[in-house]
């Protein structure tokens, strides 16, 4: 027993053992096991929704496992807390980064604990603080304010602090380099070396499958919530990785009714070049009358930054964008609002609604002056109006006077989607118009977009999943590195190849692409 | 909806005015000399001030911010335009038109400072209200007596045996209640007020209506100072003083909330009725008048209380209306069952 408790001890730094995970009604984590040696780097990836972030949630101490055990240092556990999880010195570093803005870079290394025993002994901080950067070869001044440092730095701070200041075993980067510079993550790339250098164990989250290939010994694929398969490096390549991350697919099953014959010869909305530096650059596409055309793109591609700086929330450095073949150039959603063009913001519960008024209030916010004569809004109009779109939608509700923050995630979700089709605009750019709602509200939007929406309007639609995407669209853009490297069409839908493509591989030869 | 829930809902939308009722009621009976006629026109009358700037207050409440100056501005607007009539020799009607202009230059700076600046609104009024409080001290050392009978016309003017300002300040909040319950311009306010954010990106030019908050504000408080002006007939530089406090004390018995996106004009007048009505009717109780302002702050943490209990107690009726709409149809399933099969 004890023998071979410390040959555990001495390969394996942490095991999970059929781990399962039930949140009400569905299957988070099935039946999980995984093993995480000591001394290697670990990637973990999987599609939105596949259930990587619980397992990371498990790891980590802030998700309770349903079922199964956890086995670090030789300790078996049947679920851990943050605390616990800092005892056994596991430490993770969230894709966010949280810090405090006014506080100093070596102030930050060492709260809570601060060097000096009763009086904080600066000096002696900014010392070791500087030592410890000079170590990780990130220079940088130690008395530099939080604020004044880029989110890329202060993430890599965050990173520094986990490794040599904490100096936990165990590190989960939960896609740590999606908000990193290419110079941080080159950083990145050395520290970790470093830790596996001193036997410590990393495991890596990424959405890119070509990083997870150069930074990992081992890959573990999650797909609907099972764990696929642990490969070793030399065994992967792009393509298989992609193929065991996405699975094989009845395509004829997934997509919806083909209305592309609804698809009339009409340039409705054109972009040209349109560039903001650093976020998007030079895309260029059309779209016409009944058309829906999806954006596929990783997040941190651009695709939410593209939206916002069309309809004018955010400016835009060059380009020109085309209305009805006329130029346009909106400052403001409220212009873009009047020439019917109309955004469905990724952010449902900051952006979108508006929580404590009534659901017929926003569906009708952005056609006021359509339902009134003189400014005085006509209420006759108004509430058919609201009730025709909460039957065409299905919005479950006591009436079109109840509060949107007394209804579930998809239903306000639908109100959102009813809020743009109550405008019956020409062109519709839907920022993930699916995210965070359930399967039965999921294909009610995707068919209302696909039926209903098409018919006056042209589409522009993200997703967080590409299955999403294949349902309706009758093409696919693929954005990458905010710019628009490939093109599907209906018919040649693949999820494997798109889901290639998003990570930047050519599948298409670039004279197909031109042909935009 | 069942008729039950709905009359239950709109109690609790209205809930200022019930307490009004009741406490109407209840010194009807129990207080002398409250329930004449007198009475009840000196206690319009007495609130006519408060009113306007609780409506003003509210308004700004609804979109999300408040509004410290109104006080000041009550007392600045009339106070600069006398002054300045008296130097130019302005007549009465250039002197209203002035007065209101002042204020509504207030209310815009106030308001374009928040909305184009975005200036914390506490911090922003709190500094030009002592700001205007400073300069009507200064400016107005003696109060300034014997004003024009047009320019107190509002404030001391009589129809009958009934005093102007009375149906004015009921016709005021007719044409707000129906500005904020009937047309674009004031749906807008509390769709601002809601969520900013969403608003702007649904195409609602959120500085615009910011700024008319503010503007609404500015103009009511000098629709005040004339009010309060007139009633004494001169220009002191202690008018409107504290009375901030109240304002906010009426709009939220009225049902607005910090948190913006609420509030109905006439809750807001309920509101200012029920502040009034307890003034008059401890007065003529007898109570001692530093006595009677505790009394009014206790109510406003009542309000304060009253507004959560309302809150969850119409959470909870539509959350029930929701289960039984669901059993319904559940029932309605099983027994279509057997038929179709």
């Amino acid at each position: 027993m004890t023998s071979a408790q410390t040959v555990q001890d001495k390969y394996i730094a942490l095991e999970l053992r059929h781990i399962t995970k039930l949140y009400s009604g569905t299957v988070a984590l099935d039946d999980v096991s995984l093993t995480v040696r000591r001394g290697e780097v670990h990637g973990l990836i999987g599609k939105n929704g596949a259930g990587k972030s619980t397992l990371v949630g498990v790891i980590s101490g802030i998700v309770t496992p349903s079922s199964g055990e956890i086995l670090v240092n030789g300790h078996t556990f049947s679920s851990l807390s943050p605390i616990s999880a800092k005892h056994q010195h596991i430490s993770i570093i969230t894709q966010e980064p949280q810090v405090i803005e006014e506080s100093t870079v070596a102030e930050n290394f060492f709260m809570p604990l601060y060097a000096g025993k009763q009086v904080i002994d600066w000096r002696e901080m900014a010392r070791r603080a500087s030592a410890i950067l000079e170590e990780a070869g990130f220079p940088l001044d130690v008395s530099t304010r939080m604020r004044d440092l880029s989110i890329s730095e202060r993430q890599l701070l965050l990173v520094i602090k986990a490794c040599y200041v904490e100096n936990a075993d165990i590190i989960i980067m939960d896609e740590v380099s999606a908000s990193l510079s290419q110079k941080d993550q080159a950083i990145l790339y050395r520290i970790i070396q470093q830790l596996i250098a001193q036997n410590k164990t990393v495991i890596f989250i990424s959405h890119h499958t070509g990083e997870l290939l150069q930074v990992c010994d081992r890959v573990t694929v999650i797909r609907d919530g099972h764990n696929v398969g642990s490969v070793d490096r030399k065994d992967l390549n792009m393509k298989k990785l992609a193929s065991l991350i996405v699975g094989s697919t009845n395509y004829d099953e997934l997509v919806m009714d083909d209305l592309s014959s609804m698809i009339r010869d009409e340039e409705v909305f054109a972009l040209k070049d349109f560039t903001s530096y650093g976020k998007f650059q030079d895309i260029s596409l059309s779209l016409r009358r009944g058309e829906i055309v999806g954006l596929a793109g990783l997040r941190g591609s651009g695709r939410t930054e593209l939206f916002k700086s069309i309809v004018g929330i955010d400016p835009h450095d060059k380009g020109t964008l085309l209305l009805q073949g006329k130029e346009k150039r909106y400052a403001s959603p409220a212009a873009a609002c009047g020439d019917g063009v109309l955004y469905l913001a990724e952010e449902r519960e900051a952006e979108g609604l508006i929580p404590i008024a009534s659901i017929k209030k926003n569906i009708t916010i952005s056609i006021l002056p359509k339902l009134s004569r003189w400014g005085v809004i006509r209420k006759n109009t108004e509430d058919q109006c609201a009730d025709a779109l909460i039957r065409t939608l299905d919005i479950k509700a006591v009436s079109r006077n109840q509060e949107i923050s007394q209804l579930s995630g998809g239903n306000k979700q639908k109100v959102l989607v009813a809020k743009i089709m109550a405008h019956t605009p020409l062109v519709c750019l839907l920022d993930e118009p699916t995210r965070g709602v359930d399967i039965e509200a999921k294909e009610s939007i995707l068919d209302t977009i696909n039926r209903e929406l098409r018919k006056e309007s042209c589409v522009l639609i993200s997703s967080p999943g590409v299955e999403d995407l294949i349902k309706i669209c009758d093409r696919i853009l693929i954005l990458y590195e905010g710019r628009i490297i490939d093109q599907f069409h209906r018919g040649q839908f693949s999820e494997q190849e798109i889901y290639r493509a998003m990570q930047g591989e050519i599948i298409h030869h670039t004279d197909e692409v031109s042909k935009l | 909806m069942r008729l039950r829930t709905k009359i239950q809902l709109t109690l609790l939308d209205n809930l200022v005015w019930v307490l009004l009722a009741v406490f109407f009621l209840v010194n009807a009976i129990f207080t002398p000399n409250f329930f004449t006629g007198k009475n009840q026109l000196n206690i319009l009358y007495q609130s006519a001030t408060l009113g306007l700037l609780v409506l003003g207050q509210g308004i700004v409440m609804m979109v999300g911010e408040l509004d410290l100056s109104m006080e000041a501005t009550l007392a600045f607007a009339p106070g600069v335009t006398i002054l300045a009539a008296r130097q130019l020799g302005l007549g009465p009607v250039v002197s209203i038109l002035l007065t209101l202009a002042v204020g509504l230059a207030i209310g815009w700076f106030n308001g374009f400072c928040v909305a184009k600046l975005q200036t914390n609104s506490f911090l922003l009024t709190m500094s030009t209200q002592i700001v205007m409080r400073g300069l009507v001290l200064f400016l107005v050392p003696f109060s300034l007596a014997g004003l024009d009978s047009v320019y107190t016309f509002l404030g001391r003017g009589r129809v009958g045996t009934i005093q102007v300002a009375i149906p004015a300040l009921l016709v005021i909040y007719l044409i707000f209640e129906f500005i904020f319950r009937k047309t674009i311009f004031g749906r807008r306010f509390t769709l601002t007020g809601g969520n900013r954010r969403a608003s702007y990106i649904s195409g609602i030019n959120t500085d615009r209506v910011m700024i008319m908050a503010f503007v609404l504000a500015g103009l009511l408080s000098a629709l005040a100072g004339l009010i309060t002006a007139g009633r004494q007939n001169a220009v002191s530089n202690s008018m409107g003083e504290n009375m901030v406090m109240m304002a906010f004390a009426g709009a939220i018995l009225g049902g607005c909330s910090f948190n913006g996106g609420m509030g109905k004009p006439i809750g807001m007048l309920g509101g200012t009725l029920l502040l009034g009505m307890i003034d008059n009717a401890l007065t003529l109780n007898g109570v001692d008048v530093n006595l009677v302002s505790a009394t009014k702050g206790a109510l406003i943490f009542v309000a304060i209380l009253l507004d959560r209990v309302r809150f969850k107690l119409t959470a909870r009726i539509m959350h029930q209306e929701n289960m039984r709409k669901l059993l319904a149809a559940q029932e309605a399933q099983l027994s279509n069952g057997p038929d179709a099969a």
